[in-house]
């Protein structure tokens, strides 16, 4: 299915490429993933069978985070989570938005929620998908993904770490693949990669600085911060994110507020909304629905 | 406008309320054990939610049990069936998305498994009944309703029992369980069960229904998309029997959701109406698209 065009804009000096299409109540997608990563590259692109499917309801828009697909790396080497969720709040700001129903994947999911705890006025509700890297818990990507048996950046391995994602490996279609493979060989893409993984940006920064937020972000969420409607979204047989890491995040927001709903989709991996994209839309274009302005 | 209609059903008076017009219906299913429950069931436990969506599409209510004079063989699990699968007869129902609460959520999967053109779709609703229980522990939540059964008293407290919070039982929902226990459906139910119809016929044929279904769902599957909505404070089940059932159908079935809707209890349709809706109509845009 195809995306909406493709658009630019500033964002405090980072240019920063995002689709947008209908009209209605605004939702927002951030996809999960990290920059720098050289056996598999997230991109807008992630949402294109959800984007057009709703936009005939609402106005979607999707866009790439910094140092991901086609935006621009982040300066200073700063190749930090926080810079992503900066990114994606400034990025609200500059297209002057009203407060957006966030949907959040993966690491695109705690994003999303950290986003939201710092700053309220921009979101409208959240949606959570498969995010392994909000919820309290074990996680097994490393497990699961660990080394790849093909080449790194080629397009089998590309294909079986997704397929080691999905419930179902006719989901990693030949499309998305091509939409991976055109980001890893993005001349700023390979610069990430050797910021993140060559000069090991990844292991000495990323990681025990997202560990430092992730355990701020975690009491946060456990003091009621939070303050917005959820639904947590899951595919039941995704092997890198449990359901029952799930259901502890549902448990954990649970607490604290009565609009939050917990969904599990059978059949499904990490990329529900790639491998039931109609059943995931109905459920989202709903959810907004209620919570409209 | 939804409207109270009373049509035979082999031979009995059933009450169903709907919409004027029956076609394409999604069907409401009231549960509870006839003579057994201490709230009356019927279609006025579904609260706002029928109002609500009659506005998207038909809908159609009625509960497990019906007529007079109800004898002991037929309060076992495949008389009940049998009542539903007449009355939809009688509505001249020909395609349905059901939504099914508590013991009419079995029923409802059995239906879907004999006839998977008649109901496309199922949405199961705090069903202990079709959970499994394995070897669990005596459930306590209505060892002791206070005398004498089915009066206002003791169905608010029953009622009470089954929530997260008593906030949405008004004196209309009491005084239309009220009503319903006064019918000749109910009391006649309760003095068959009163009579030894429960440990004779009921519970057997309950073991046996239960059996029947994790047969299919262990074989060929459930052949229609399913859905299991629970709430989290459900003091009937467990949140953790729910998430079972929703995994023993989805290993055969492949459009299987599973649903928690947070500070409800075994009524979350009337507790947190507006995920209720959400999760219902959602589910609907897929199987029975109106």
């Amino acid at each position: 299915m195809p995306m909406p065009a493709a658009r630019t804009i500033d964002v405090d000096g980072i240019g920063t490429r995002y689709y947008e299409a209908g009209c209605g109540e605004t939702i927002v997608f951030i996809y999960g993933g990290s920059f720098g990563t050289s056996d598999s590259a997230s991109s807008a692109h992630t949402w294109n069978l959800n984007l057009l499917p709703l936009a005939s309801r609402f106005r979607v828009i999707a866009f790439d985070k910094i140092g991901q697909g086609f935006t621009d790396n982040p300066g200073d080497d700063d190749y930090t989570m926080a810079a992503v969720v900066r990114h994606a709040g400034a990025f609200l700001r500059a297209l002057q938005l009203p407060p957006v129903h966030l949907v959040g994947h993966s690491r695109g999911g705690y994003a999303a929620a950290r986003l939201t705890l710092a700053h309220h006025d921009l979101v409208r509700s959240l949606t959570l998908v498969n995010s392994g890297t909000l919820s309290p818990g074990v996680g097994t990507n490393e497990v699961v993904l660990a080394r790849p048996p093909f080449p790194k950046g080629s397009a089998e391995c590309v294909r079986w770490v997704y397929r080691n994602y999905s419930f179902n490996p006719a989901a990693v279609t030949d499309a998305w693949v091509a939409a991976v493979l055109e980001v890893l060989a993005l001349p700023k893409y390979r610069e990430s990669i050797e910021r993140v993984e060559g000069a090991r940006l990844g292991a000495t920064l990323f990681l025990p600085a997202l560990a430092r937020e992730k355990r701020e972000t975690l009491q946060w969420i456990n003091e009621g911060r939070l303050q917005r409607p959820v639904q947590i979204i899951w595919g039941s047989e995704d092997r890198t994110a449990i359901l029952q890491r799930g259901l502890d995040l549902f448990h954990l927001l649970a607490r604290h507020d009565r609009r939050v709903q917990f969904h599990a989709f059978g059949q499904a991996g990490h990329f529900p909304f790639r491998e039931h994209p109609a059943r995931f839309n109905a459920l989202l274009g709903r959810f907004v629905a209620a919570h409209a302005a | 406008m939804l409207m109270r209609r009373s049509i035979q059903v082999n031979g009995a008076a059933t009450v169903v309320s709907g919409s004027p017009d029956s076609s394409a219906p999604l069907v409401f299913l009231s549960g509870g054990i006839p003579g057994i429950t201490p709230y009356c069931s019927g279609p006025h436990l579904w609260g706002q939610s029928l109002d609500a969506l009659a506005g998207e599409r038909n809908v159609l209510a009625f509960d497990l049990c019906s007529g007079a004079g109800v004898p002991h063989a037929d309060l076992g699990i495949d008389a009940l069936l049998s009542h539903v699968r007449a009355t939809l007869a009688a509505l001249e129902v020909a395609r349905c998305h059901m939504v099914a609460h508590d013991l009419a959520g079995l029923i409802a999967l059995l239906l879907a498994v004999e006839s998977p053109t008649l109901i496309c779709g199922v949405s199961v609703v705090s069903s202990t009944a079709a959970a499994p229980t394995g070897d669990g522990v005596e459930n306590l939540s209505f060892a002791h309703p206070p005398p004498p059964p089915w009066s206002q008293a003791a169905q608010r407290w029953a009622l009470e029992q089954v929530s997260y919070s008593h906030q949405h039982i008004d004196s209309a929902l009491v005084d239309a369980c009220v009503a319903a226990a006064a019918g000749d459906a109910q009391r006649s139910a309760a003095a068959a069960m009163a009579a030894g119809a429960l440990a004779a016929t009921f519970m057997p044929s309950l073991h046996n229904a239960k059996g029947r279904l994790y047969e299919v769902c262990r074989g060929a599957g459930v052949p229609v998309p399913v859905q299991i909505i629970c709430g989290t404070h459900d003091p009937l089940g467990t949140l953790e029997q729910g998430l079972a059932l929703y995994q023993i159908i989805a290993a055969r079935q492949p459009v299987t959701q599973f649903h928690a809707l947070n500070r409800a209890g075994s009524l979350p349709f009337r507790e947190q109406p507006a995920a209720f809706l959400q999760v219902v109509t959602a589910f609907g845009e897929i199987v029975f698209p109106g």
